[in-house]
């Protein structure tokens, strides 16, 4: 078995795990009793679908991938803080 | 000789992205089963470390290891290498950040509940935030 095969082989077989974890984080971001578990939930399904975006980008060869998942990580910080200071003043600014 | 070092560096990332799968999969059960928001943050913890940037390094191991991916084989590695350090610090931050302003807007039940040692230095009772 060559190289390229092998990673090909690994990263299909290691895609159904993420499915799987992503559809549970679904789960609980709708039912989330309360906003602040839905925004967790939000945060922890967006870092590991980076991850996977980048595992996603060796499969298919596509190097495009890469600057998503840093956007991506850099915005759900983004909604973290946003929504922190919300629940601390009131009002999103200032 | 490079084929080695090539095989070697794949094989250690793919240890790393398989422990990042379990840590993905215990933090996806444990989201889902603990009680409430302040205990979930553990499990946020263990799917943003364990999860993310455990197999981000396992990805820039690999796509080092892949001369299939050609000129773009040491931007991958790079890139992967960038987004892990961005994610490692950066969810950190923002998960203390949002527990705070959860305790104090009271946003989120408290219950069940253990110790609760701001309430208790500020002399009220055990579960009253604020």
């Amino acid at each position: 078995m060559n190289l390229e095969s092998w990673v090909t082989t690994f990263i299909v077989y290691a895609m159904p795990f993420y499915l799987a974890a992503f559809a549970i984080y679904m789960v609980r971001l709708v039912k989330g009793p309360t906003v602040p578990d839905m925004v967790i939930a939000v945060d922890a399904l967006s870092y590991d679908l980076a991850a996977f975006l980048v595992l996603l980008g060796i499969l298919f060869r596509a190097p495009i991938m890469i600057p998503c998942a840093i956007v991506l990580v850099l915005w759900v910080y983004a909604l973290d803080i946003y929504v922190a200071k919300y629940f601390e003043a009131g009002e999103i600014g200032e | 000789m490079s084929s080695l070092i090539d095989w070697i560096l794949v094989v250690i990332g793919q240890v790393l992205v398989a422990i990042g799968i379990f840590c993905d999969l215990a933090a996806a059960i444990l989201m889902l089963r603990l009680p409430n928001f302040f205990t979930r943050l553990h499990a946020l913890t263990v799917g943003s470390v364990g999860g993310a940037f455990v197999p981000l390094i396992g990805a820039a191991l690999i796509a080092a290891g892949c001369d299939f991916l050609g000129p773009y084989r040491w931007f991958m590695t790079g890139g992967a290498i960038v987004t892990a350090i961005i994610e490692y610090v950066l969810a950190g931050a923002g998960t203390h950040a949002i527990a705070r302003a959860v305790y104090r807007a009271r946003a989120a039940p408290l219950k069940p509940l253990v110790v609760d040692r701001i309430a208790e230095d500020r002399g009220g009772e055990e579960g009253a935030s604020g």
